[in-house]
């Protein structure tokens, strides 16, 4: 339990880290010149998104929360945020990353089975093509070639099609550790007492391989988890979808400097709950894990 | 004489021949794909061939990859040689922060980097970076903690080893150790790394470039598939997302087969 408080102790201290950071950074940019770049934002702009900042008063890096928790809008009318909005937006892509995540897992189990059935066969060769082609395709591929399907002709749910998408890779990868651990399950004295005492493959996996293998992924899903709700960035903008991921890069892209303190810290501290969430469900499910930390 | 195994041939032959490929199709003979593409023009830039704009995109991504993975490889190499040298709280600390800085997603973070690397950019103070510039450093602050994590872990391994424990009782220091007795070992591990970051940097540069929050002047293979967007909505306008994509996924093939193979390869006895 020390080492579980210790170990959630040092992830809390990212999230101050992140906020002061970026507030920092933020507050510090040259948001305006003289010269007719469309990038650049005009003068009116810039000087309201140094209030929103609280640039020169005393406690300034505290002022974008100060105007989330009064229910004030942070940033511009049209692009700006509150934090109900805030809130709304987050939970539209962390619902979308519990569903990519529970189809990870889907094609992590059957990656896994079919790369163990597959090494004795022609078909090895898949076992590394697999991986290689997921790797190599960014969340937004398969997006750009479903985005017509779902956008212009709205025959697929946009935030089913956006959990399928951006679980690919993370289920492939997920896949590829639990086939090396399934490998070597398999390989026990175990599975060959139980099979050789008349149990069918399916329940000697079932019942006593798969519970062997599967605490193997947890290392894997705290990083996983982050990626998948990192990579709903690129899925939310290919199919509109108005939350989390969208609002940060609208944000980057029209420089609402107060709108990205708060989403980064926001994000950060996410990371956070995901990394508890998983040392609890590890602690939960691995007694392994119990008797290491008694 | 350390034998490279075939799958690190393997997937560097194929790094090399797109580079070359790259290389001579989109920039000393250009012509032959404006005039041979069979996948016609682009619909939403119509003086230039498909081709032309895929591989003018994968020269650009090749090259931000390699600066940038290089770059990552090589600030990761002096912080864990640093950490190793001086130990203690020091060595401590620089782990924690750089698992901190592991922890944060690689796109949000240069997404916010390449907001303050432009607007520095546009007033006048960026030191002289360019876009390219700018994205491979924001590339490389992103990317400098795993690889650090990794040569540190690796440093102490190798640190237990009889010959340097001999080494060090002769009165070796530190810079020497690292120096006569270590980097030859290090050095395969440093290429794999290398190897391994090239895919990763690619691949957070194209998310980036996707988003249109890079300004890459000529177009990354990231950015055509970002304006390029449009095509798909047409009919046939997959010939304009394939290629590019199919050259990415060659290119992060190549990487990962080296970096795996070269990181699992025979130890020297």
């Amino acid at each position: 339990m020390r080492q579980l408080l210790l170990r959630v102790g040092r992830q809390l201290v990212l999230v101050p880290i992140v906020a002061v950071a970026s507030y920092f950074l933020m507050a510090s940019l040259p948001l305006t010149t003289e010269d007719d770049n469309k990038r650049q934002v005009s003068p009116e702009l810039a000087a309201s998104y140094r209030r929103d900042l609280g640039v020169g008063e005393p406690l300034g890096f505290l002022r974008p929360w100060q105007k989330l928790f009064r229910g004030e809008r942070l940033g511009t009318s049209a692009q700006g945020v509150t934090g109900d909005e805030l809130l709304l937006k987050l939970s539209g892509s962390v619902g979308v990353g519990l569903v990519a995540l529970v189809l990870a897992l889907v094609w992590a189990l059957a990656f896994a089975l079919f790369k163990n059935r597959w090494r004795r066969g022609r078909l090895a060769v898949m076992g590394d093509a697999v991986p290689a082609v997921a790797f190599g395709t960014p969340v937004f591929i398969p997006a750009l070639l479903l985005a017509p399907a779902v956008v212009e002709r709205g025959n697929l749910l946009p935030e089913l099609t956006a959990a399928f998408v951006i679980s690919l890779w993370p289920g492939i990868f997920l896949g590829t550790l639990l086939g090396d651990a399934l490998e070597t399950e398999l390989a026990r004295d175990y599975v060959r007492t139980a099979a050789s005492k008349g149990l069918p493959p399916g329940v000697v996996l079932r019942r006593h391989v798969l519970p062997n293998v599967l605490p193997a992924l947890l290392d894997a899903i705290g990083p996983v988890a982050t990626a998948l709700l990192a990579g709903s960035f690129a899925a939310e903008r290919v199919f509109g979808l108005p939350y989390f991921g969208q609002l940060y890069v609208l944000a980057v892209l029209q420089k609402q400097v107060a709108v990205v303190v708060v989403a980064t810290t926001v994000f950060a501290s996410v990371l956070v709950v995901v990394g508890l969430t998983v040392e609890v469900v590890r602690l939960l499910v691995d007694p392994r894990a119990r008797e290491a930390r008694a | 004489m350390r034998r490279i195994p075939a799958r690190a041939w393997v997937g560097l032959a194929l790094l090399g021949g797109l580079g070359a490929l790259s290389f001579l199709a989109g920039r000393v003979f250009p012509e032959v794909l404006a005039d041979t593409c069979p996948l016609g023009r682009d619909p939403s830039r119509p003086d230039r061939t498909v081709c032309e704009l895929a591989f003018g995109g994968l020269w650009v991504s090749l090259a931000i990859g390699l600066a940038a993975g290089a770059l990552s490889t090589g600030l990761g190499l002096g912080v864990a040689a640093v950490a190793r040298l001086v130990g203690g709280v020091l060595e401590r600390w620089v782990m924690r922060l750089s698992d901190a800085f592991f922890a944060l997603p690689d796109v949000l973070v240069v997404m916010v980097l390449q907001l303050a690397g432009q607007s520095l950019s546009d007033a006048g103070s960026s030191a002289g970076l360019g876009p390219f510039g700018l994205m491979v450093v924001s590339l490389a602050l992103v990317g400098w903690a795993g690889p650090a994590r990794m040569f540190r872990n690796r440093l102490d391994t190798l640190e237990g080893q009889e010959f340097v424990a001999a080494s060090r009782a002769l009165g070796g220091t530190g810079p020497h150790l690292l120096r006569v007795h270590l980097w030859p070992s290090l050095r395969p591990f440093v290429l794999a790394v290398f190897l391994s970051r090239l895919p990763a940097a690619i691949l957070a540069e194209s998310t980036v470039s996707f988003f249109g929050i890079a300004r890459m002047e000529p177009m990354s293979l990231g950015r055509y598939l970002g304006t390029s967007y449009a095509a798909l909505i047409y009919e046939g306008g997959t010939r304009v997302v394939i290629p590019a994509w199919a050259l990415l996924v060659l290119l992060v093939l190549g990487a990962s087969l080296a970096s795996q193979a070269l990181a699992s390869g025979p130890r020297r006895a």
